[in-house]
């Protein structure tokens, strides 16, 4: 993947940049909104990361002119204001996720892959696959070697996004956020026994685990 | 205040500089006003009345004479004319040839001045001597008309008695508007001192609270007027303004304490993982791990302080919408049922139908998630908790959440809400001893507040519980 780091912390950058590298991406920076907004028009870019506070141009100005100049590039908004005000605004301006500074890097890798991810299925789908496991959209059904699973509608909700993800590792507060649609972060882990309740029927009785821990980082359905 | 040169200007003591005496004065001006201008009235009323009735008898009288004249001639109207002179009527009558010499009369010559045929009024004074001597002068006023024959005659009469009665009257009025203005000015002198008792008081607060005395308070006399009600006002913003920075200054030390222990853990492990890699031996990684974890800790802590400052400093929380307060709670209860059930918790829910409340959605949903937290973490094996969404008679919305755990006690139940408050036997559980402050920071920012009392009461080893409910008005 190309990504387009924006952010004028430069330690932080660098840090992003490295980690992100080794993970295989080809990264490029940007040190203010100017230099983004020239490296964003110059170059093909999968992912951007854009702080939202910057000198010259913040990364919200920044996202609406490349916005309204037609650029669809998914963009990951890094900041360190984490309010619902604050995450709306980034959003309106064009931001495809908001991660609130500090995070983990783990939450950053997984949320850059699922936005890149996000742009490839961009056509509608009614029914996703996953090894052998099938969702039926419409019916609201799931299917694994041909039997039926029977899930609640959360249960429902967790198992599509993680199909819409299989094979990317998928924070606990990615799924609060897309999942729930929660965006504090609860003290005890509530969403590992939502997961375990999932893994108990789409796992038990199978040959074969497809939903994995990753440690320090979440979970990812493997096909 | 910077320092200034010192006013040389003419200022007027204290007390003429109140607001309330100046209102005095101002009223005092228009009282004043309308005063005088009644006293005027009163004036031209009978003053003018004395005239006119004064004038009217004259007519008359010359009325008389000419109809006498008119019908007997001039030697039976000289004839009355001496007669009623002589007599001891009010008038004054003086007849005079058309060339203005005196025919008969009490007066000597006319004092009409300027004479054109037409009848004409005159106003003049008389002088008399009394027995003693004293002469006194009496205001009068004539008529003088010209009869058929040409000879002239004049009828006036003394208005002495009339305008004597017309000077008490000013003199009254005068009087009245005196008094008047006097007691209005007591009375504001008065009005203004026990108003400025009553702010010097306030003043006196507010002076040293500038001066960073945060205990002081104004006094509140029981007269429940308005003062009454601004200095409990002002006490209670103090009250408020005190336990605030008491909390802030509370939450510094104690942001201090909490972040200490688990940043010196931090740095521990890292010294030692730093040594054991130099040395060669023992599992870095291991050290690297639980430091990532300790680092979460700590900014767990700090985002969690952070919020409520954030509440705090907002005074009210943002983007608050109508919102079903069953949906929102229906939503956090289906988050928390496996967690219930994972622990042998017995989970129950009841909500009212139809209620609407209006809040921060988001924050809200966060209060009632730590509410759950808390009730889950505290409640042992096989206990129960409830969560209950109901309108209270008095229109508010309640969220409340019970369980069989072992309770607060009383005494404690005020303190747990403060930040960073862990009651000993909760030492050992995780958690940053912010959850119900920020609840309660939640509550407030919305207008609404925490309560906390006991739960259900001890059932066996159970208990006695605790309830803690999240009020917030109606919407």
């Amino acid at each position: 993947m190309r990504i387009l780091i924006v952010e004028d912390d430069l330690e932080a950058a660098e840090a992003m940049e490295r980690g992100l590298s080794e993970a295989g991406n080809a990264c490029v920076r940007a040190a203010d909104g100017e230099a983004g907004l020239t490296a964003a028009r110059d170059g093909e870019f999968d992912v951007m990361i854009v702080d939202r506070m910057m000198p010259k141009m913040n990364g919200v100005q920044l996202v609406e002119s490349l916005r309204r100049e037609g650029d669809q590039t998914p963009v990951l908004f890094l900041s360190a204001l984490g309010e619902v005000g604050d995450r709306v605004t980034g959003l309106q301006a064009g931001g495809d996720d908001y991660l609130v500074k500090p995070y983990a890097f783990a939450e950053l890798i997984a949320r850059v892959e699922a936005l890149a991810r996000r742009r490839e299925t961009g056509s509608v789908h009614t029914l996703l696959r996953v090894g052998e496991l099938e969702m039926d959209l419409i019916g609201r059904t799931v299917h694994r070697q041909g039997k039926e699973i029977d899930l609640q509608p959360r249960e429902f909700q967790l198992l599509e996004f993680m199909m819409r993800h299989a094979g990317q590792s998928v924070t606990r507060t990615m799924l609060l956020e897309k999942v729930w649609e929660y965006h504090f972060d609860p003290q005890t882990n509530v969403i590992d026994v939502h997961i375990s309740r999932l893994r108990s029927k789409i796992d038990k009785g199978f040959d074969r685990p497809m939903l994995q821990t990753v440690r320090g980082a979440g979970y990812r359905l493997d096909a | 205040m910077p320092d200034e040169a010192p006013a040389r200007r003419f200022r007027l003591p204290r007390i003429f500089r109140t607001t309330p005496f100046r209102l005095t004065v101002l009223f005092l001006a228009l009282f004043a006003s309308a005063a005088l201008a009644l006293l005027a009235y009163i004036y031209v009323a009978t003053a003018g009345e004395a005239r006119r009735r004064t004038d009217a008898e004259i007519n008359r009288e010359m009325h008389g004479l000419v109809s006498a004249y008119d019908q007997a001639g001039l030697s039976a109207l000289n004839q009355a004319v001496i007669e009623r002179a002589a007599g001891e009527g009010a008038f004054l009558y003086l007849l005079m040839t058309p060339d203005q010499k005196r025919i008969s009369g009490s007066i000597p010559y006319s004092p009409v001045d300027k004479f054109d045929g037409q009848p004409t009024w005159t106003t003049f004074s008389v002088t008399d001597v009394d027995a003693q001597g004293h002469t006194f002068k009496h205001p009068a006023r004539g008529l003088q008309e010209r009869l058929a024959g040409g000879q002239l005659l004049f009828v006036g009469a003394d208005v002495g008695e009339d305008e004597a009665y017309v000077v008490q009257v000013v003199r009254a009025l005068w009087g009245a508007g005196a008094l008047i203005v006097v007691l209005g000015l007591c009375g504001g002198l008065l009005m203004s001192r026990n108003v400025s008792r009553s702010m010097a008081s306030l003043t006196a607060v507010v002076d040293a609270v500038r001066n960073g005395d945060l205990g002081a308070r104004a006094h509140v006399r029981g007269a429940r007027d308005e003062f009454d009600e601004l200095s409990a006002g002002v006490n209670e913003m103090l009250d408020r303004l005190e336990r605030s920075m008491a909390g802030h200054r509370h939450a510094g030390d104690a942001i201090a304490h909490d972040l200490r222990s688990p940043l010196t853990r931090l740095r521990a492990r890292l010294e030692v993982a730093y040594l054991d890699v130099e040395a060669g031996k023992g599992d870095p990684e291991q050290a690297l791990a639980q430091a990532l974890e300790d680092t979460d800790g700590v900014l767990k802590t700090f985002a969690a302080v952070l919020a409520i400052a954030r509440l705090q400093a907002a005074g009210t929380a943002p983007n608050q919408v109508l919102f079903d307060p069953c949906e929102l709670a229906a939503n956090i209860a289906e988050l928390y049922e496996p967690l219930c059930e994972d622990k042998g918790l017995e989970f129950d829910a009841e909500f009212a139908k139809g209620l609407q409340a209006r809040g921060n959605e988001e924050f809200l949903s966060q209060a009632l998630a730590n509410l759950l937290d808390n009730a889950i973490k505290y409640t042992p094996a096989g206990g129960a908790i409830m969560l209950r969404v109901r309108r209270r008679s008095s229109g508010e919305v309640e969220f409340s959440v019970t369980d069989t755990g072992p309770g607060v006690p009383e005494a404690d139940r005020e303190r747990v809400v403060q930040r960073f408050v862990r009651l000993e036997n909760s030492r050992n559980e995780p958690g940053s001893g912010l959850g119900l402050s920020l609840v309660a920071a939640v509550a407030e920012a919305h207008g609404g507040r925490l309560e906390i009392a006991e739960g259900p009461g001890k059932v066996g080893e159970m208990g006695p519980g605790l309830r803690v409910a999240l009020v917030l008005p109606r919407a």
